[in-house]
């Protein structure tokens, strides 16, 4: 909270609070826990340098549901994560916010491009490239609304295809090497919705997905990261997105940074009012985790292809739908194959159950099942079964 | 939907465990549980002696068994010598003589020590708590084979005193003990609501299955399984918890069902449990006790006494004949009853239904009795409408219609025919399945229903499995090639199993014969050539001519009519089974399911969906088979409709409408109509009946211009929509191997639209097939759509798929069956009429329009005459297939050798906001 009221003079930041506090009262109950754990954390003083700029007036609101990266600490070993030598020193990184990571990435050499969605950073992340000698790229934009799905108009919307073009990446073949590093917070807003569409980008090969195997490099909070890495072995937290994120990436816990770097309230001077911490709630205090998500070289072959990943999809929600349930339970209501043929043809036990499954055998199964030869059907699955917008 | 198909799996092992030659449900009416039978026996039995003979097969549990009898009576000393025997058998090493054994034994314990003695006697109380322990499982397992007649009241005295009845010798008349019973009946109707379940939801749970016992209970008596019934109830009444849940309503349902098979015994049990329940007996028990002395033919002075302790219960006896929903027979034998104790009774005369008159300042005028109701006759004379009626219920007699198809015939190629002989001999070999699995399934329920639940077997019961089958095999005929939600399905197939049954009830009993009596009555106030004394509206009319019977029917709770569907949906998946290759000789290949249960994920909603194999459906299509299957109640009736009387009786003559359609479950809104006064229905009523009393017929000469684009390719513009050969169809060039990811998405994205396409006009193409094939059905016919409204009260016809409501086709298709004479301003009329069709003239004069109808008359007559081939003009109109049947209408009047005489049947609208029937010209 303290950035914007740099800026601001203590008389006007007072109502801007008041007004935000009113709207979060129902979520009282959480901010009350909030503050209590907060206790734990001493409040860091945060470096100042390079915020001074920061213009005026940036809405409190749209900056109260967002985390930043704020320690130089953390912006260090990010960097350092990041900036391993595999030959793609570009990265794209989303929201920057305050930009503490940006000049990190910088100083260490890597050629960056700043997608930012909030309008009022941006002057100042332009300084900052100045700055800095002139490779940084800075976009007004918001990276995880680029292509929407279902072609409304959100703004500020890019197509990706136009951005790639102005920025010069090439395309490589997903075979080759990896042309773009992404970086930046997963959004604990509409949290699901943003993976599906992350998912149904990779297996449709569209988006970003389009120039080559992109890695992401994403903070996730600690529950959605040990599920995307869940197997068999922790059968609690293995469910259909666990699948379907291994299958395509090779995921990778890279570092575990506790909530504190990036919460703007702990972050800041302590004079400030206790009840602004009500407004920047929600997020659950717990760690975030830097997962690296680095597509597979061998996702698509010739049984699973960006044309029938949808059914690949479906097969795995419904396997989940009873996941102590056999398998062979489950494949009468997904193709009309016998179900005992498959398990043959898959050598698996007929008593195999679909938490035993690790993702490669999911994608196996499908493979099996759109391999066999004389069937004409294949699969139960229609189109309509699913509300995938195409 | 796999949690059911697993909860099936289970429930088949278990079917499969059962011995083959299990014995059906049987009613012991009159003896007592096994068990207790036995133990009434004397100990010494002989069979037991027999056994005794050849001690070398017996096996020990046979022997305890013995021992366990015997332990019955009091000769302790004798047992506990045979105890030892017992106990010793294994040492005995088979090679003594059993009977050497014991003697040798009571010889040695004479001399013994106390030591030995000790031992022994620690051994006997072992034995003894075996014994114990198997007597119980052994009573467990004889339990479980017969249906319990004799009630376990947990009350103790209550419970003493049923016991002193059983075993005293010989047992006092049962009347008598009944007249104790009723003397010391509690006096509370129903019990103080349990506080335990204050949660809406729980207690929404609590009456749901209090609903479902009762209409378990009812369903039994309606298919004779009253034994089961009783059982349920006493295994119900048995338990405290369960007990709770029991309502005057269900013992009252037991009791009307024993008095009708004149079993007192039962009936006293009956009565029994009431009173442990703490149940006062009501007017309805007082009845079928009545009921049940009259049919045993009981003495004058023990009815006599049995109304005097009526009389004190404070309940009168002419309310027996007036306020119970009793049918003809039973009243009778109350009547017979009465009467031999009172000889000088007579029965009350129920009171005329029609003396109520609504109040509503509104409908002051329709209801004044100084003026003479008006009412729509019928153009047709009695006989023909007699006529009708025959054939109508002939028709809902036969439960469905089959009606040929208009599309043009696919040509007989062979491999049609192949596809035909195939399905023939899939259905064949199905329906002999079907018919096996539902008796298995029969089996299970009623195994179910022994151990106490309220299952769906008598349900079951209610229709024939033939009739069953064929139901099922309906369903699965229309079943979309995207499936169908199992949920929808499953309550479908319930409300028509609902129907059938409803059905058949009123055939079985006389109520057809009644029916038609009373209908032909009725028809002399219709007829054009009959006259009737009085002028009443045609329900006041019906109302006359006899009282109304209390509907017996109640619908069944939603709940119900789901699982009773979902059972038979389960059983459908299960049997329906085809080869896995159609196209190649049958009996070698692997068998697999035709119907499949999947998934549906809607935005974190999922659906269980019942989908045919792609296989089948393509056999279907293949087949093309030339006959379509409807309800009775979804095709327009042939003779005017019944007039609504009440919210459930009205309409067809003999399947049940509602009178408010409304969302299935939404009971709240049928329950507030119920409670509704008669008389404040009758504006509804009327409206609805006078609705339904318009005569129709269809337009043969627009059909046929219709048909003849349906059988073409169809024509969107013209609302005729295209067979499946018009959808588009995907780009059939194969993918290059290294196509790009964005062709791929491309191709994606068109084969997704493609199929889109082809879905929604595959819908409209069947919407439109249904509508034309029943409109050339009916084509050479007069036929009536009943209506019904929902809860705003707009109205709607009943039939779904051909009716006056819907797109301009639907209404172009229709005229009055009753012509009149244009008149001097009638052709005026339909010229403006053509022209609002038209939508041209929006914001003219009626003036003006009609000047401009006069202006295009060579339009409109080239129209009429040559429709396909001529200027197209009406083809331009808003409406166009409407436009086009006027101009047919107005070509005809204005030829005619006098417009003004010229019988128009053509229907013009008035006011067209709102208002769902066009009003004659």
């Amino acid at each position: 909270m303290w950035a914007p009221m740099a800026g601001l003079s203590p008389r006007l930041a007072l109502p801007a609070f008041a007004g935000a506090t009113r709207l979060c009262l129902w979520r009282s109950g959480a901010a009350a826990r909030s503050r209590r754990s907060l206790s734990g954390f001493p409040p860091k003083l945060a470096p100042r340098e390079g915020l001074r700029d920061l213009p005026p007036g940036v809405p409190r609101s749209r900056l109260e549901s967002k985390r930043y990266v704020l320690s130089p600490s953390l912006a260090e070993t990010v960097a350092r994560l990041l900036l391993r030598d595999d030959g793609c020193d570009l990265i794209l990184e989303i929201n920057p916010g305050p930009g503490i990571l940006t000049r990190a990435l910088l100083q260490s050499g890597a050629r960056v491009i700043a997608l930012e969605s909030d309008k009022a950073f941006i002057p100042h992340l332009e300084s900052l490239g100045k700055e800095l000698g002139g490779k940084l790229h800075v976009l007004h934009t918001d990276f995880f609304k680029l292509d929407p799905r279902s072609f409304g108009v959100i703004k500020p919307v890019v197509n990706s295809k136009l951005l790639f073009q102005e920025l010069g990446i090439e395309t490589l073949s997903w075979s080759n090497g990896i042309p773009l590093k992404v970086v930046g917070i997963f959004p604990t807003k509409n949290e699901k919705k943003m993976i599906w569409k992350v998912l149904h980008d990779i297996y449709s090969c569209t988006s970003i997905y389009r120039y080559g195997r992109v890695q992401l490099n994403l903070f996730f909070n600690e529950l959605e990261s040990q599920r995307m890495m869940a197997n068999p072995q922790n059968p609690n937290l293995y469910y259909a997105l666990s699948v379907l994120w291994q299958v395509a990436y090779d995921v990778k816990l890279l570092h575990v940074e506790p909530w504190s770097s990036f919460d703007i309230s702990s972050q800041s001077v302590q004079q400030e009012k206790p009840q602004s911490k009500e407004s920047s709630e929600q997020q659950v205090q717990q760690n975030l985790c830097l997962i690296q998500l680095t597509p597979h070289k061998d996702l698509f072959s010739q049984q699973l292809t960006s044309v029938n990943y949808d059914v690949f999809f479906h097969m795995t929600k419904q396997c989940f739908l009873k996941r102590h349930g056999k398998l062979i339970d489950h494949l009468t209501s997904l193709s009309p194959i016998d179900a005992m043929d498959i398990l043959k043809e898959m050598d698996q036990d007929k008593n195999i159950k679909i938490i035993d499954m690790y993702p490669s055998d999911f994608k196996c199964l499908f493979e099996t099942i759109e391999c066999s030869k004389d069937h004409t059907f294949k699969w139960l699955y229609d189109d309509f079964m699913e509300d995938v917008i195409i | 939907m796999s949690a059911l198909r697993w909860g099936r799996g289970a429930a088949g092992l278990g079917w499969a465990l059962w011995p083959v030659g299990r014995p059906g449900l049987r009613a012991e009416e009159g003896t007592l549980g096994g068990l207790r039978g036995c133990r009434r026996r004397s100990s010494a039995s002989p069979c037991e002696q027999d056994r005794r003979r050849d001690w070398g097969h017996a096996e020990l549990l046979e022997v305890l068994e013995a021992r366990v009898r015997q332990l019955q009576t009091n000769s302790v000393s004798e047992v506990r010598a045979k105890l030892v025997d017992v106990a010793r058998l294994p040492k005995a090493d088979g090679s003594q003589s059993p009977r050497k054994v014991e003697a040798g034994n009571e010889g040695a314990a004479l001399g013994f020590t106390s030591h030995w003695a000790q031992k022994l006697h620690k051994e006997k109380l072992v034995m003894q708590r075996r014994k114990q322990k198997l007597e119980e499982t052994l009573q467990k397992e004889n339990r479980k084979h017969q249906l319990r007649v004799e009630p376990q009241l947990l009350n103790r005295e209550l419970a003493d005193w049923l016991q002193r009845w059983e075993h005293g010798s010989p047992r006092s008349p049962w009347e008598e003990q009944l007249a104790q019973l009723l003397q010391e009946a509690p006096k509370q109707l129903s019990r103080s609501e349990e506080h335990g379940h204050t949660g809406r939801i729980s207690k929404v749970r609590y009456e749901a299955q209090q609903q479902r016992l009762l209409s378990f209970l009812e369903c039994c008596l309606l298919v004779d399984q009253l034994p089961l019934a009783h059982h349920v109830l006493v295994k119900h009444h048995s338990k405290l918890r369960q007990q709770r849940a029991l309502t005057l309503p269900m013992y009252n349902t037991l009791l009307l069902g024993w008095a009708r098979k004149g079993s007192f015994r039962e009936l006293l049990y009956v009565f029994f449990m009431m009173k442990d329940a703490g149940l006062a007996p009501d007017l309805l028990s007082y009845a079928a006790a009545l009921q049940c002395m009259g049919r045993l033919n009981q003495e004058a002075s023990a009815i006599q006494r049995f109304l005097k302790q009526m009389a004190q219960d404070g309940l009168q006896l002419q309310e027996l004949f007036t306020n119970l929903p009793l049918c003809k027979e039973d009243k009778a034998v109350l009547l017979r009853a009465v009467r031999k104790a009172e000889p000088t009774f007579l029965p009350p005369q129920p009171p005329l239904s029609s003396s109520k008159v609504n109040s509503s300042p509104l409908l002051k005028e329709i209801y004044s009795t100084d003026k003479p109701a008006t009412y729509p006759k019928q153009h047709l004379p009695l006989e023909t409408l007699k006529d009708l009626f025959q054939q109508q219920l002939s028709v809902e007699m036969a439960t469905v219609v089959t009606v040929e198809s208009v599309e043009t015939a696919p040509s007989l190629t062979k491999e049609v025919l192949q596809a035909r002989k195939t399905l023939q001999e899939l259905r064949t070999r199905w329906e002999e399945e079907l018919c096996l699995a539902l008796q298995q399934t029969k089996d299970r329920e009623a195994q179910a229903a022994r151990k106490g639940r309220p299952s769906l077997f008598p349900y079951l019961c209610l229709l024939s499995e033939g009739e069953l089958t064929q139901l099922m095999l309906q369903a699965l005929q229309v079943l979309p090639q995207q499936g169908e939600s199992l949920l929808s399905l499953a309550q479908e197939l319930g409300m028509r199993i609902f129907n059938r049954h409803v059905v058949q009830r009123k055939q079985l009993s006389d109520e057809v014969q009644a029916l038609q009596e009373r209908y032909f009555k009725y028809l002399h106030l219709l007829a054009s050539d009959t006259q009737v004394v009085m002028s009443r509206l045609p329900r006041e009319h019906w109302e006359a001519l006899g009282t109304s019977e209390a509907s017996q029917d109640q619908p069944w709770p939603l709940a119900l009519v789901v699982q009773l569907g979902k059972q038979l949906a389960e059983v459908l998946v299960q049997t329906v089974k085809m080869p896995s290759n159609l196209a190649q000789p049958q009996d070698t290949q692997k068998l697999i399911p035709v119907l499949y249960h999947v998934y549906s994920f809607q935005s974190f909603r999922q659906i269980g969906i019942l989908k045919p194999h792609p296989a089948f459906v393509q056999l279907l299509e293949t087949a093309a088979e030339r006959t379509m299957t409807f309800e009775a109640a979804e095709v327009p009736m042939l003779c005017p409709p019944l007039p609504w009387t009440s919210p459930h009786s009205g309409a067809f003559l003999l399947s049940p409408t509602k009178l408010m359609r409304s969302l299935e479950g939404t009971i709240q809104h049928q329950r507030l109509l119920e409670g509704c006064p008669p008389a404040e229905l009758h504006g509804a009523l009327d409206a609805l009946t006078q609705l339904g009393n318009c005569a129709w017929r269809v337009n043969g000469r627009v059909l046929d211009l219709v048909l003849t684009i349906f059988n073409a390719k169809g024509c969107p513009r013209l609302g005729v929509p295209s067979p499946a050969s018009e959808a588009p169809r995907p780009s059939k060039q194969r993918l290059p191997a290294n196509a790009s990811p964005e062709l791929k998405t491309e191709l994606r994205r068109e084969l997704a639209r493609c199929l889109k396409v082809a879905r929604e006009m595959h819908s409209l193409r069947t919407d439109a097939l249904y509508r034309l094939s029943l409109a050339h059905h009916l084509r050479h016919h007069v036929f009536w759509l009943p209506h019904n409204m929902d809860f705003r009260g707009r109205t709607y016809p009943c039939p779904p798929h051909f009716n006056h409501l819907g797109s301009d086709l639907a209404r172009a298709l229709l005229e009055f069956a009753e012509g009149r004479p244009l008149g001097p301003h009638g052709l005026n009329w339909l010229k403006i009429h053509l022209v609002n069709l038209t939508g041209l003239k929006k914001r003219e004069s009626l003036q003006a329009r009609l000047a401009f109808a006069d202006e295009i008359m060579n339009d409109i007559l080239d129209s009429a005459d040559q429709p396909m081939t001529g200027r197209r003009w009406w083809a331009e109109a808003d409406e166009p297939w409407q436009a086009l049947a006027c101009c047919m209408e107005i070509a005809r009047a204005v030829r005619a050798p006098s417009p003004a005489a010229y019988v128009s049947h053509f229907p013009v609208h008035q006011a067209g906001t709102a208002w769902g029937l066009p009003l004659s010209t």
